[in-house]
């Protein structure tokens, strides 16, 4: 979900009681848009594994356990 | 992924990309020249592979990402065209995907207000906006509609 600003995030967590999932900036997002989407429209284009996947988040810098994907992980 | 697969998938999203909407089943099978049975079969199997979503009835795409087959809070506009996204990624994943320029309308969950975002030159343009993703890598598939 996009939201105005964190301040935003923190009081609609509050006010649904859910918990604070992960945040990205939009140049986190957009980069990590780029990286997952550039190539969909190519003929060859394959669905990453979740090893793979993992391994993109990571070099996004998404190293927290909310982006684990790999069994090996969970 | 399959010959046939590989060719149902380009035309599902060619159709997303001229029409903003999925194709049928019928619409496939006349397009690329084969039986209803035999795309309902690869529409399955695409589902099964998480390449695209299905609809409770099995046979209509809800998604096929970054696109989204229904209306949702994340709206693109690029090159003329407008489509809907199925979240905030996958609102920025369309001109990533196209390598485009875009215009991003949502709304703040918290404050209802309008929220724009502007994909330029192959950079992000807005404000304070942040994005929250709500549910663990893991669990997206769990239920992909709610995610």
């Amino acid at each position: 979900m996009l939201f105005r600003s964190e301040e935003h995030i923190d009081k609609w967590c509050e006010q649904k009681g859910a918990p604070r999932g992960a945040v990205l900036s939009l140049e986190e997002s957009w980069q990590l848009a780029k990286g997952w989407y550039h190539d969909r429209l190519r003929p060859d284009w394959r669905r990453k594994t979740p090893e793979e996947a993992e391994a993109f988040f990571n070099e996004h810098g998404l190293t927290d356990p909310f982006w684990r994907l790999s069994v090996k992980n969970e | 992924m399959a010959e046939l697969e590989r060719f149902v998938r380009l035309y599902i999203y060619g159709q997303f990309l001229e029409y903003a909407r999925p194709p049928t089943v019928e619409q496939t099978a006349e397009a690329l020249h084969t039986t209803r049975d035999v795309i309902r079969g690869v529409f399955e199997k695409l589902a099964r592979d998480r390449v695209l979503a299905l609809e409770p009835d099995g046979r209509s795409i809800r998604m096929a990402m970054p696109f989204s087959a229904v209306p949702t809070p994340f709206e693109v506009r690029a090159i003329q065209y407008k489509w809907y996204a199925n979240c905030a990624w996958d609102a920025l994943g369309i001109p990533a995907m196209l390598n485009c320029d875009a215009r991003i309308t949502s709304k703040c969950p918290d404050c209802d207000e309008q929220l724009t975002l502007a994909v330029m030159d192959g950079d992000v343009v807005g404000h304070t906006e942040v994005v929250h993703f709500t549910v663990p890598a893991a669990r997206w598939w769990k239920n992909i509609v709610f995610t």
